[in-house]
């Protein structure tokens, strides 16, 4: 996994940020560390599914895409 | 040979390059929060519009205004919260901290590719044409190219590869929903529609104004959040709603219910920051930062109802509801104006409590400066690169006038001025209010601040300001008292404030707010050499051969039909553009309407009409914005002069000349975009006397009456003309006198001119500077020569002037410095702003980018990183003239 796809990755910009825990600067594309926590993302939700590689829908009847944070989603469910 | 042009123009290098004035250093929180941002990419997501497209869908069929809240309430509440360690203020526009997010509600056709039939559409309406002439800066932190799993979208931002199909989805719902696309389809309804495409086509004109930056260059208004915090505003609503529902003017109603909801989406956004500052305390061991993320979330907390308490909390509040305005639409210059004032009542009471220090308050402005840096305004190449160099123009002011005609400057505009000194970062920038009335002690403080090099504060006279608003916004009832409210919106654009009552602890203070809404709207930069271009080839756009006006087939035979046909084109191109772009803004206003930054200004709330519904206390905002003045007088002065009164040469040997480009290869050939270093071809000679005697003519900025003689009829007739058309708003226009950015790719679509310029090299910056290198008097003729006609006719006057660094060093230099400066502003100018830096610097700088990353200058209205510049206007602030005495 990446750090990317981590609930302690804190985005900086596109390409890298930091890692909450630590502080340390870190590339969004790296692996992540033995620390990784799965971040609460559109595409581990059971609402989503996939529709194409990149996109899908969200409770069968919206557009959505797997890489979207849902951090704030009321009917993220897992 | 280049060298020629270089002593013809510009001034001879000095020995060692000259360093500016010892600069300040901000708190090592501060310093570090900046060496953060010096290594951070401008960077898109998706998140935002996502949802807003997502919620907007699921309400179609409901009524506009309350779609749009409940879209923007979906917005705000999935918005990822993002905190940095080390942040007092929190809240961002994104998830990164350069982030941003495209609005396909507003524009959807840029983004996508170029083989799209989207964007051909765009292409074919001359709507792209801007983009394509326009040159970003290639460092900092632009996103120039597309690199692994990052997407660069108009050379500036990134976007991850895997939010590119949602939002070519995304984009794709817009597509003939979108303000542009409806706009579109109406403006074709103009007679002479045709016209204005060619005139776009040939960037005549930059940009349309409806779709791309509806809002801005105004003065947001805080006073309801500090007055009634958010709970206490949505109880007016509600109460507003409870006298409106039912009645005659329902509009009222669903403004009331519309408010109300944007509101809860601002309270859950501020919730979830909360939350997120709670969540980092959790993880954080070191006890200090423990604390501060505990005081954050408890802040926001209590914010996201309650008024603010302190200093602290109405800052953070004031933040809020900016970023909130600027997720509303794409917008540049939403000036926070005279912040100082409206939060001074706060911050008098923490000091008189104890509560604050002066050194925590410097610290909290150097964040807010941070805050304000970090803002990006997602747009299309042609508008975020072509005309604002990337900057977002929140524009601060500081001095001028209070209520009762006393100077306003205050202690913490002094704190102000000295947060702009250690934390010296491009926003805000300032702008200081020049009256009679301010202290010598405020004033020397601005120069301090000036003398740096941060290219700020920007002197302007608080006298010609007030002038023009009592004479454009009298019949809407402005007097005296309100007129001294007014504040910079932009980055130069006169706007209307109002006093508002804030009451503080049993304490009435009078603050002041922006009261109009958006300016620089209507007609976008017309390039007035490129209209006289069309004059002397029969209306053609020689570039790209296109027929943009219907040919005069008049032979030119004197001064007088040149001058005649000129102002029939302009006034052609002005009538088209009114018309395109008022509908444009109808369309805005029934897609698209402004609800955050309509509650927020009087008189909105009050009468329950959103901004486009004339709801604003004044209302004649709409402008008309012109590039290139200098080098249309400079060229009416070399062709009166050389053709038509010594006869020297024929006005068709002056156009076989234009075509040639004297001689020398064109900007894009060559690579350089001012006169130095141009490149002759092998036919040279046989163009070197004409081009001689167009450099020899007689140039603006030399108090030589000849040529100022022209530049004062062109002024008058200018800003007379602007009356004969109405906005949307059914006010009559204005002039606008500012370049912004555009002076480089309005001239590199231009051939060669009259004055000796060649083709593709940048236009003269701003209305009252001098074309680089041509005023040759010194200073004092330079102001002659620009109040030769009255500065209060018009929205703004704007003269760039680069001072050399030794030439205000020290205290005398201060003195003299700010001698220099009121002098001018007391000869009826209304503003001046300075470089004061070694042109070899910048060389420098422009070969070794990598070692000036915090390097900043200004350009024409704003201040930038030199880095984050395109070349067109690198080039052209390198050949400014350096003026090396003040007398």
């Amino acid at each position: 996994m990446k750090h990317y796809d981590c609930k302690f990755y804190l985005a900086t910009d596109v390409f890298k940020g930091m890692c909450k825990r630590d502080k340390t600067s870190i590339n969004a594309d790296d692996n992540s560390c033995q620390n990784f926590e799965k971040a609460q993302k559109c595409r581990h939700c059971l609402n989503f599914s996939y529709t194409s590689e990149d996109l899908g829908t969200c409770m069968g009847r919206y557009d959505a895409y797997p890489e979207m944070n849902a951090v704030t989603c009321k009917e993220f469910t897992t | 040979m280049a060298e020629d042009i270089y002593n013809y123009y510009g001034t001879k290098p000095r020995e060692e390059v000259q360093a500016r004035e010892a600069k300040k250093n901000p708190t090592p929180r501060v310093e570090k929060a900046r060496q953060i941002y010096f290594d951070t990419k401008s960077s898109a997501s998706m998140e935002f519009p996502y949802w807003y497209t997502r919620r907007w869908e699921e309400l179609e069929g409901d009524v506009p205004i309350i779609r749009r809240a409940e879209a923007l309430k979906s917005g705000f509440s999935h918005l990822t919260p993002y905190i940095l360690p080390g942040e007092l203020l929190a809240m961002r526009k994104a998830v990164y901290l350069r982030g941003s997010f495209p609005m396909p509600w507003l524009s959807e056709a840029f983004f996508l590719s170029k083989e799209d039939d989207l964007y051909k559409e765009a292409q074919k309406a001359g709507k792209a044409s801007a983009d394509e002439v326009t040159t970003m800066g290639q460092g900092g932190g632009n996103v120039t190219k597309s690199i692994g799993n990052i997407i660069s979208i108009a050379g500036k931002f990134g976007l991850r590869k895997e939010e590119m199909p949602v939002l070519i989805k995304t984009a794709k719902k817009w597509y003939n929903k979108s303000v542009e696309d409806v706009g579109h389809k109406y403006e074709q309804l103009v007679p002479g529609y045709g016209t204005k495409e060619e005139i776009m086509r040939a960037v005549i004109c930059m940009f349309d104004s409806g779709y791309t930056l509806p809002q801005g260059r105004e003065v947001i208004n805080y006073y309801y959040p500090l007055q009634y915090g958010i709970e206490g505003i949505k109880n007016i609503c509600k109460e507003k709603q409870d006298q409106s529902a039912g009645y005659p003017d329902m509009e009222r109603l669903y403004f009331y219910k519309a408010v109300y909801t944007m509101l809860e989406g601002l309270q859950n956004w501020i919730m979830n920051y909360a939350a997120e500052a709670r969540f980092m305390a959790s993880l954080e061991n070191e006890a200090n930062q423990k604390d501060e993320f505990t005081d954050i979330a408890e802040r926001l907390e209590w914010l996201s109802s309650e008024k603010p308490r302190t200093f602290h909390d109405a800052l953070q509040l004031v933040w809020i509801f900016h970023v909130a305005v600027l997720n509303e639409d794409a917008i540049s210059g939403l000036s926070p104006g005279r912040l100082g004032q409206v939060l001074y009542p706060f911050w008098k009471q923490d000091m008189d409590k104890g509560i604050i220090t002066k050194e925590r308050t410097t610290e909290l402005l150097e964040c807010m400066r941070m805050k304000f840096t970090e803002l990006d305004c997602f747009a299309s190449m042609g508008v975020v690169g072509g005309v604002l160099s990337g900057n977002t123009f929140n524009n601060l002011c500081i001095g001028g006038l209070d209520k009762d005609g006393e100077s306003a400057a205050n202690e913490l505009e002094m704190l102000i001025l000295e947060s702009a000194m250690s934390c010296d970062t491009p926003q805000p920038t300032l702008s200081l209010l020049f009256d009679e009335k301010l202290s010598e002690e405020f004033l020397l403080k601005g120069i301090e601040c000036t003398k740096i090099g941060t290219g700020y504060p920007a002197w302007i006279s608080n006298r010609v300001a007030m002038d023009f608003l009592m004479k454009n916004f009298r019949n809407e009832g402005m007097h005296l008292e309100e007129a001294r409210a007014w504040s910079i919106g932009g980055c130069l654009e006169t706007s209307p404030g109002c006093w508002m009552p804030l009451d503080l602890e049993g304490e009435k203070w009078f603050i002041p707010g922006g009261s109009a809404p958006a300016t620089s709207v209507g007609v976008h930069f017309i390039s007035l050499p490129k209209v006289l271009e069309a004059v002397l080839f029969d209306g053609l756009d020689k570039r790209t051969g296109i027929r943009v006006y219907p040919a005069h087939g008049l032979k030119l035979e004197t001064y007088e039909e040149i001058w005649t046909t000129f102002k029939a084109y302009f006034s052609r191109t002005v009538e088209l553009l009114t018309l395109t772009n008022n509908i444009q803004h109808s369309i805005w206003g029934k897609v698209s309407p402004s609800i955050i930054n309509s509650m927020l200004k009087p008189d909105c709330l009050e009468t329950g009409k959103d901004i486009s519904n004339k709801g604003c206390r004044y209302n004649r905002t709409f402008n008309v914005e012109i590039c290139g003045g200098v080098n249309l007088v400079n060229s009416l002065a070399s062709i009166k002069k050389n053709v038509f009164e010594e006869k020297s040469i024929t006005l068709s040997e002056l156009k076989s000349a234009i075509e040639s480009n004297f001689g020398y290869h064109s900007a894009l050939e060559s690579g350089s975009y001012s006169l130095i270093d141009q490149v002759k071809t092998e036919h040279y000679r046989d163009w070197l006397k004409i081009h001689k005697l167009c450099l020899d003519a007689p140039k603006y900025g030399n108090d030589d009456r000849y040529v100022d003689s022209i530049f004062r009829e062109w002024q008058v007739w200018f800003s007379n003309m602007c009356e004969n058309y109405r906005s949307i708003y059914d006010h009559p226009l204005y002039s606008c006198q500012i370049s912004v950015s555009t002076h480089a790719p309005m001239g590199a679509v231009t051939l060669a001119t009259p004055d000796g310029r060649l083709c593709g090299t940048t236009f003269a910056d701003g209305s009252v500077s001098a074309y680089p290198g041509t005023d040759r008097n010194g200073p004092y003729a330079l102001f002659n020569s620009a109040t030769c006609y009255d500065h209060s006719q018009s929205q703004n006057s704007q003269l760039n002037m680069k001072i050399h660094p030794s030439v205000v060093m020290g205290r005398e230099g201060s003195r003299k410095f700010l001698e220099m400066i009121k002098a001018y502003l007391r000869k009826g100018a209304f503003h001046v702003q300075f470089n004061v830096v070694d042109s070899r610097m910048l060389r420098d700088a422009q070969m070794h980018p990598e070692q000036y990353r915090g390097l900043m200058v200004r350009v024409a209205g704003f201040t930038q990183y030199w880095v984050e510049l395109g070349k067109q206007i690198q080039d052209e602030v390198i050949a400014r003239t350096e003026y090396e005495q003040l007398g």
